[in-house]
């Protein structure tokens, strides 16, 4: 399926028009600084190309000594000498051709390895609004397509350029060394077919490109037409499915044709200029000979360079107009990997952790130099907004004491995912500021203060691999023994043992093997496991069957003692048994206090209790258990 | 599945083509006769610049051009090489065009196919039966559509002209060649038979290696995937470094795969490289011997040494070729695979006019196999207009009743009724066309929020589309979204939550205004609150509309004019709310336990 992130629907729109900008040199220069860092390999790589080039000159000449010996000298032309030359081009060539692709192929894949390494490293580094705008299938073409594509003009482009350029060069002085005037007659052909060309390739990616955009759609539909066939049976669209469809296909037909007669015209054109050229060495040829300028050997030569002039000029311009269309590539994957997290550790505070590295950090101080612990988490009057939109949150008033557990409740969209997000510092406030014991966060290490959060979201994230490999995540070095214990604190450990290859259970990619409720378990364990000083959590509202809704319940009130934790809530015993309950409505905090504290007031939070509860005892498992 | 159905079944796709892949394949025939004339004009020239006017070997026709061009006078050394020139331009714009034809022709003969081929299997796919998509994997038919389907096409347009142009490269070179010398032709075929064998063999060999590497990239694309999809995961634990090693193990494995799969491809390519440029070698010391001792001139030499490399290069991507088309017959096999799965039967009959929505159903039974059934026994009676409520736990069988009267699947005992006719003589459109569901996971199309509404009724008005999403309460939702109706649904577009999702389909349903709605499980992510005044919407369509009602909440089902509660697929308890709390049973029991919670609501207001 990685060709599915070929996927021209995740272009810019900018891309289809970029190639009219011209070059953008500055931009390739530093994508070369990949290649370039081979350099016993490039060494080799243009050496061959150089080798191979030249060896394809000499052959031409190598036939015409013969023939022109044949003529002079007859028997006793020598042979030997002749055959042992060739044949030692031959060699040449078989070994450079071999090693050329061997060398070029290395370079190509090492490129491709390198920025994609650069470009994961900087994924794992940006702050989340960098993703807000970019969805997941964007990012993955840039990561596959986008690379292959211009991996492939960073290695084999180069090799094409260094070989081209060498046996046009090399064919352009032989001709001319052998005979000017019919040297610069084949010659004249080069513009014509140079102009040729460029445009040729040109329409001729722009219309793949249209191919692989028409292809990609085909396959969308092929997808949903698979995925929605009861919707589509229910409201029997088939034939109307069908009709669009069959619309798709006539585009893709009518852009594949088109792009495969520009490319039936292309080779005839490009031929009959050859022609043109061998015709016109064997008419000035002709003269010369009257002349007694040239040879017979000398004209089986022109005629042999006429053909062979043309290879290089074809490759060149194709790799020029793949450059051209490429642009907007090389630009998506700078961009990619130059770009600055938004959110990252301030110079004072990077500047405090070097001089701590220095000498090494003590016991109980962290690795910013603070202490190692956070008693105490304060919001002071935090307000955010996104660069564009309205204000999401403001005026938020909070203190959470160690061992605290918040909950918040509220609306959806009315800014408690933000709340969340600021705590984590995956944004910061753009008014007020969070406090950890009095300092403010952004005078804190960043990875310090992710590497003490734990978070469990509300579509768990379980990663492909093994159960066991999952519950580690939450701390790579822990034992066997501790993963256990975590997974029975979290009531994960009986269905785990249930299944048939137990903790070596394989999920599936994304965790497709589990339930809802087993990914939550999943994810409980391994928040356990990580016992982080901060616990956030967004409880899960889908249903799951009343064991697991059992466990879950056991499993959470392990998972959020003693330590700060804030949860968004939707389980009445979760948010029942917190120590405070929080409102949030239109980005403000409107109530706060206990469970009974809040009842009283007769607010909202009492109209959302109200409704809650009747929502969640009437889920169909527990009226089933209790039947 | 064998090779002989598939073969047939390419067959059949080519009709309407055949002239037109005919006509490719003989312009591409002629087209290369021309291709190998230039090199006999170059023969023609040099012979005659060797030999001398008199000297040479001149066919009789092209004296007599001569003759003509020199008018009347006797022809010189530059009246030949002029022949030779303009012979040289002339017999390459005739195969240039030629080829031009081939191209074309070519096209619109495999992109026709494909398309028809395409076409087929998306109609095909819609109207298979759903239990051949319940017992399908997606990604596996996905996989046959979209790359078996392009290899077929590579296979159609390129292959096969490949393999037609090697051939008859070998039926037009090989008499010319013989016809010149027939020694040096033998020569010139030496190596041919090493070249193949090597290169079907190596090919082969290399193709398991293929598939690694395309495996390789899989894993590594899963692993960037999952490590975008769960970025919070990974922050969350600050497991960035963590992540890196991880696809960094990945990417170099893909890299190193790929290295040597390229060490491999260098090895061949050097190596034929060197065959192929050692048997040019060969032809040229060896024929300039036999034109020193004068078996050939030095024009059947170039000519000789020309055509060997206009074959020589096309033989040694046979290897490559014919792999390739063995991968295309696999591909055809696995389409025709699909294809062969029966389809839903559509010859019922159609009674033109709307229904009522009266449903009975009399002792239906169903089941997947003999042993388990789904349903038993289960018999019912909704009138015209009147609501109905269906209770049970999971797997009691109540989707499947939703199904049965879509006919998504067919009764396998009993009988359905609906407005007096058996369902099973309807045709299957006919009664969708008369029912709208809504599904506990709606699908929506990635289209518009607009556009997925419209699948309701093509041609309603906006006024209707806004009247059926204010029933449904999702109108003010849209109307915040940033492009409102035109809001694109999926990954481009707005993020829909499963109440959002599951509102728009029921306004979808809505929208088609039929005589029966069936409700299946369909408003479980939405909020009481919500909920209530969807029902209430719900409840002025009575009398006009037969609605069925699969739900867990009692406050949805307790106004309707009848509950049937379902166990194990049999009809447990059956009547009205009235009724059925009234005696001992399942029912009573849901009831105390709604209630009992009910009440501890009300004393935690009290208390407080």
């Amino acid at each position: 399926m990685s060709d599915f992130f070929d996927d021209e629907n995740f272009q810019d729109e900018f891309d289809e028009d970029s190639w009219r900008h011209g070059m953008n040199l500055d931009l390739w220069k530093r994508l070369l600084g990949y290649t370039l860092h081979y350099k016993k390999e490039v060494t080799i790589l243009v050496t061959c190309a150089i080798s191979v080039a030249l060896s394809e000159v000499a052959f031409p000449l190598i036939t015409k000594a013969v023939i022109d010996g044949i003529a002079q000298q007859g028997a006793d032309l020598n042979l030997t000498l002749y055959g042992s030359l060739y044949a030692f081009f031959v060699v040449v060539i078989g070994i450079s051709v071999g090693n050329f692709i061997w060398f070029g192929g290395k370079i190509r894949t090492n490129v491709a390895h390198d920025i994609r390494r650069d470009g994961f490293d900087n994924l794992q580094h940006l702050s989340f609004s960098y993703y807000d705008f970019r969805p997941v299938g964007w990012l993955m073409a840039r990561m596959t397509s986008d690379i292959e594509r211009l991996s492939n003009i960073l290695a084999w482009g180069l090799l094409d350029l260094v070989w081209g350029a060498t046996m046009m060069f090399g064919i352009a002085v032989a001709m001319l060394f052998m005979n000017v005037t019919l040297g610069l007659v084949v010659l004249s052909m080069i513009p014509v077919l140079a102009w040729l060309s460029l445009n040729f390739q040109r329409r001729i990616l722009k219309s793949a490109r249209q191919v692989r955009k028409t292809n990609s759609r085909i396959t969308g539909s092929f997808n949903e037409s698979i995925m929605g066939v009861r919707t589509t049976k229910a409201f029997v669209k088939e034939a109307e499915n069908l009709n669009n469809f069959g619309s798709l296909t006539d585009d893709m037909y009518k852009a594949s044709v088109l792009n495969r007669i520009q490319a039936a015209l292309y080779l005839p054109l490009v031929l009959t200029l050859g022609s043109l050229a061998s015709g016109l060495a064997l008419v000035f040829g002709g003269l010369e000979i009257l002349w007694g300028a040239i040879t017979a050997g000398t004209l089986v030569a022109f005629l042999t360079y006429a053909r062979h002039f043309f290879e290089p000029i074809q490759e060149l311009a194709n790799w020029f107009a793949e450059m051209q269309m490429a642009q907007a590539s090389a630009e998506r994957i700078i961009s990619l990997i130059e770009s600055e997290p938004a959110i990252q550790d301030s110079p004072e505070v990077r500047e405090r952790m070097q001089a701590l590295h220095a000498d090494s950090v003590p016991a109980r101080i962290a690795i910013d130099g603070h202490p190692d612990e956070i008693r105490q988490v304060t919001f002071e009057n935090v307000g955010f907004k996104y660069d564009v939109g309205p204000q999401v949150l403001s005026g938020v008033d909070l203190t959470i004491e160690h061992g605290q557990n918040i909950a918040i409740v509220g609306s959806t969209g009315g800014g408690k995912t933000t709340l969340v997000n600021l705590l984590c510092r995956f944004y910061e406030p753009t008014e007020g500021r969070i406090l950890l014991d009095g300092v403010d966060y952004r005078d804190r290490s960043l990875h310090w203060l992710q590497s003490n959060l734990g978070i469990v979201l509300q579509a768990s994230h379980v990663f492909g691999g093994s159960i066991m490999e999952n519950i580690r995540y939450g701390r790579l070095d822990a034992t066997e023994d501790e993963i256990l214990e975590a997974s029975r604190r979290a009531g994960a450990h009986d269905f785990i043992m249930a299944m048939d290859d137990g903790y070596d259970t394989q999920v599936g990619e994304g965790g497709s093997k589990l339930s809802a409720g087993q990914k939550q378990l999943l994810s409980f364990a391994r928040a356990i496991l990580a016992d982080p000083k901060i616990l956030v959590m967004d409880e899960a509202t889908s249903s799951v069957d009343t064991v697991t809704e059992q466990h879950i319940q056991k499993g959470l009130a392990e998972l959020l003692k003693g330590r700060i934790s804030v949860v968004i809530a939707h389980r009445l015993s979760t948010i029942r048994n917190a120590d405070r309950i929080i409102v949030i409505e239109h980005g403000r905090m409107i109530e706060s206090g206990n469970h009974a504290e809040l009842m009283k007031v007769r607010g909202r939070y009492h109209k959302l209790y109200t409704q809650q509860s009747l929502t969640q005892f009437s889920r169909e498992e527990r009226t089933w258990v209790a039947v | 599945m064998n090779d002989r159905v598939n073969a047939r079944l390419l067959w059949q796709l080519t009709r309407d083509y055949r002239l037109v892949f005919s006509m490719a394949i003989v312009s591409m025939a002629v087209g290369y006769l021309f291709m190998f004339g230039p090199p006999l004009a170059g023969k023609l020239a040099i012979d005659v610049v060797e030999q001398g006017v008199d000297g040479a070997d001149i066919p009789p026709w092209i004296h007599r051009i001569a003759e003509m061009l020199a008018f009347g006078s006797a022809p010189g050394l530059m009246t030949y090489m002029a022949i030779a020139a303009i012979g040289t331009v002339l017999m390459t714009m005739l195969a240039g065009m030629l080829l031009y034809v081939r191209g074309r022709c070519s096209a619109i003969a495999s992109e026709g196919i494909i398309r028809r081929l395409r076409d087929r299997i998306f109609s095909h796919l819609e109207h298979l039966a759903s239990s051949y998509h319940d017992k399908q994997d997606t990604g596996d038919l996905l996989q046959r559509c979209s790359s078996d389907m392009e290899t077929v096409r590579v296979f159609l347009a390129g292959q096969v002209i490949e393999i037609s142009r090697a051939i008859l490269m070998l039926l037009v070179v090989l008499p010319i060649l013989f016809w010149l010398d027939t020694d040096m032709a033998w020569l010139s075929l030496a190596s041919m038979p090493i070249l193949l064998v090597s290169a079907v063999i190596f090919f082969r060999r290399v193709k398991e290696l293929f598939l690694e590497v395309d495996e390789s990239e899989a894993r590594m694309t899963t692993v960037l995937q999952e490590n975008l999809t769960g970025i919070r995961v990974v922050r969350a634990f600050a497991r960035q470094e963590f992540e890196i090693g991880k696809f960094g193990e990945r990417n170099r494995e893909f890299r190193d795969l790929n290295q040597k799969l390229i060490g491999l491809l260098g090895l061949y390519y050097g190596g034929s490289d060197l065959i192929c440029l050692g048997q040019i070698c060969l032809l040229l010391i060896v024929g300039a011997t036999w034109t020193i001792e004068g078996h050939i001139t030095v024009g059947t030499l170039f000519a000789f040494l020309t055509y060997e490399s206009m074959i020589i290069w096309p033989i040694r991507h046979m290897g490559r070729v014919l792999t390739d088309s063995g991968k295309a017959i696999v591909s055809m096999g696995r389409i025709a695979e699909v294809l062969a799965e029966p389809m839903e039967t559509q010859n019922e009959t159609d009674p033109g006019k709307r229904l009522s929505g009266r449903v009975e159903f009399h002792h239906v039974g169903f089941g997947f196999d003999a042993h388990r059934p789904v349903l038993s026994d289960v018999s019912f009676t909704i009138g015209a207009g009147q609501t109905l409520a269906i209770l049970g736990p999971p797997g009691a069988g109540k989707s499947t009743i939703a199904q049965l009267l879509m006919r998504l699947y067919d009764y396998t005992s009993g009988s359905i009724l609906l407005d007096g006719h058996e369902l099973s003589t309807l045709s299957r459109k006919f009664v969708r066309s008369q029912i709208s569901i809504v599904l506990q996971e709606p699908f929506l199309y990635s289209a518009s929020i607009l556009g997925n509404l419209l699948v309701g009724r093509v041609d309603a008005s906006f006024q209707e589309v806004v009247e059926a999403t204010q029933e449904a309460c999702i109108h003010e939702s849209i109307e915040r979204f940033p492009r409102g109706y035109d809001s694109l649904v999926g990954e481009r577009g707005v993020t829909l939550s499963g109440g959002q999702r599951q509102r728009i389909a029921l306004a979808r349903a809505l929208l088609k205004r039929p005589p029966i709605l069936i409700l299946d499980d369909a408003l479980s992510a939405v909020d009481t609150d919500t909920e209530s005044q969807i029902l209430a919407a719900l409840a002025k369509a009575r009398n006009k509309q037969t609605t069925i009602i699969v739900a867990h909440r009692l406050s949805t089902v307790m106004h309707a004019d009848k509950i049937l509660v379902l166990n194990e697929g049999r009809i447990v308890q059956e009547g009205t709310h009235e009724s059925l709390s009234q005696v001992d049973g399942i029912y009573r029991n849901l009831c105390e336990i709604q209630g009992a919670i009910q009440d501890q609501i009300e004393s935690d207001l009290v208390r407080n």
